[in-house]
């Protein structure tokens, strides 16, 4: 009993106030979805902030757009790291500077890293003088805030791949060498290998990395703001931007709740899909 | 001895690769911050006219920066402090005590992690408003002492983990009192997680947006904030600049520094035993 109280007491100034606060915001965003505890006015249980917010279609492409660029870059940076994670698997003459140079991305904060990029891509930057001047387009081409987003999701593998890659690798360097070589000595191909053996052995990795991903490009307001096509908002910069310049906070909570759950559900889905299609390449 | 070429070829295809992901987007950001203000750099030159650190000197004089430096770098030590502070405890039980909901307790943790950083700062927010809290510093700091408790707690479980319960029991035996147990057994293991630690979150912090954005609208600024603000409507491209090299460097040589602590964070080459 003295002991359970000891514990309890150890673990309240760190985990019992990240629990406290996290249960609190939860608590408040979902409350204030349904009308309770008002900023301003009655706090009434209601629907209304719901429907009115389920009626709007811009809450619907927020909600689209943000899935798909969860969606493309958890797959694109995992896709990615895979190979560079298996090329790194063994060391080699310089293998250390390619991988000190994939990570080096963790080091740039997000903002940092979409002013660098809009600043390369603009009307006159770099890639567009580059183009010209190599004869291959004629004019300078708008490649800044693009409508499909393809900035946004370049920037998220950008910053994402060092993550899948740091896990990827770790579960890479796990294998067994004597299995990889027994699966060689029966006589499977590279291909082979990688859908048979590699995949299978690693795939709790991949999963931890989609999961990982998706969260952290589905909440994303950054990349969105400074590069994401301007017709468009993500979750993130749709709740923004009905609390601060509507002062609409239960619509903000809507959406907030939303993509929380988009976070959950999605990240949770897109880990189940893979994994059964890493079953059916196995064959 | 085809595979082998063709894994050489690999390597500098993506070494290649990798350095214009990299190398470009700096060189152009520097050029940028040293654009002389009197001289415009514009198409179809290829270099800026003129170089100069004029602009710096003007950001220095002119805007909010110098605060926001002092805002950011007085947030950064005094988060870390009292999150490494706030999280041994919770460490210590992880690292070293066995206990029912153990497994758990080191899961719910990271939650901080997964939750979306718009969604904690605007109902933060939210909270703040309602308990009528309007003082933006110590609300921003205590945001972010929650945000990255997470994280200390990580790194001191394993520091505490590392502690040798034979050296804490030699140092009992020999009647050393709790505070010399502590000096003499646990301190030499967990200084290099306590500065891991110490050294994520001061990062951590400093590069934190969401949080000083929405709890510090609409004058509050940190470096972050300020580089935001000139990115969005009124985007100044030369100010950027500067702002975004004044967020990164510093952070980088944080980085290298916290690696070469990562890598001595090693019980064997602490104590001296393996």
């Amino acid at each position: 009993m003295r002991r359970t109280l000891f514990v309890l007491l150890l673990l309240a100034p760190g985990l019992g106030l990240v629990l406290a606060f996290v249960s609190l915001v939860l608590y408040v965003a979902v409350s204030q979805s349904f009308g309770l505890y008002n900023l301003g006015g009655d706090s009434v249980f209601s629907l209304a902030h719901w429907q009115a917010m389920l009626g709007e279609r811009r809450y619907w492409r927020a909600l689209q757009y943000s899935a798909y660029i969860a969606v493309t870059a958890s797959l694109l940076a995992v896709a990615l790291a895979y190979p560079v994670a298996l090329l790194l698997r063994k060391p080699f003459r310089g293998s250390l500077t390619l991988s000190a140079l994939i990570k080096a991305p963790l080091l740039v904060p997000g903002l940092v890293a979409a002013f660098l990029f809009v600043n390369v891509i603009s009307y006159h930057g770099i890639v567009n003088q580059l183009m010209l001047s190599l004869g291959l387009w004629d004019a300078p081409v708008r490649l800044q805030n693009d409508k499909n987003g393809y900035g946004v999701i370049l920037l998220q593998v950008w910053k994402q791949l060092p993550f899948a890659f740091l896990l990827l690798s770790a579960a890479v360097q796990a294998l067994p060498d004597a299995v990889l070589l027994a699966a060689r000595d029966l006589g499977a191909g590279p291909l082979d290998r990688f859908r048979k053996v590699v995949l299978p052995l690693t795939a709790g990795a991949m999963q931890a990395a989609l999961v990982l991903i998706f969260i952290g490009a589905a909440g994303d307001f950054s990349f969105q703001a400074v590069a994401g096509p301007p017709s468009v908002d993500s979750l993130a910069t749709l709740m923004t931007s009905v609390q601060s310049t509507q002062g609409d906070w239960n619509g903000a909570a809507v959406v907030a709740v939303t993509l929380m759950a988009l976070s959950l559900f999605g990240s949770a889905a897109l880990a189940i899909l893979v994994r059964g299609a890493t079953r059916l390449a196995r064959g | 001895m085809s595979a082998k070429i063709l894994q050489r070829l690999l390597v500098a295809v993506l070494v290649a690769v990798m350095l214009v992901w990299l190398i470009v987007p700096f060189a152009m950001a520097i050029l940028w911050s040293m654009v002389d203000p009197s001289t415009a750099w514009t198409y179809p030159d290829l270099l800026p006219p003129k170089l100069s650190f004029e602009r710096w000197w003007i950001m220095w004089q002119t805007t909010s920066l110098p605060t926001a430096i002092l805002n950011s770098y007085s947030l950064a030590p005094i988060a870390a402090l009292l999150t490494a502070l706030l999280a041994a405890p919770t460490a210590f039980a992880f690292g070293r005590l066995d206990f029912p909901g153990k497994g758990l307790a080191q899961i719910l943790i990271l939650v901080p992690l997964v939750m979306p950083g718009f969604v904690v700062a605007i109902f933060f927010a939210s909270i703040l408003l309602q308990m009528g809290f309007f003082a933006r510093y110590p609300a921003i700091l205590f945001g972010h002492v929650i945000l990255y408790l997470p994280y200390a707690v990580r790194i001191l479980s394993v520091s505490f983990g590392q502690v040798r319960t034979d050296v804490v029991n030699a140092a009992r035996d020999l009647g050393a009192s709790p505070w010399q147990v502590f000096r003499v057994a646990y301190l030499p293991v967990l200084r290099p997680g306590i500065f891991a630690a110490f050294l994520v979150v001061f990062i951590l912090s400093l590069e934190e947006f969401a949080l000083a954005f929405v709890v510090g609208s609409p004058d509050f600024t940190t470096i972050p904030t300020i580089l935001y603000s000139y990115l969005g409507y009124n985007f100044i491209r030369p100010n950027a600049a500067v702002v975004a090299l004044i967020l990164v460097v510093p952070n980088v040589l944080l980085m290298l520094g916290l690696e070469r602590l990562l890598q001595s964070a090693n019980p064997a080459s602490v104590s001296g035993k393996g």
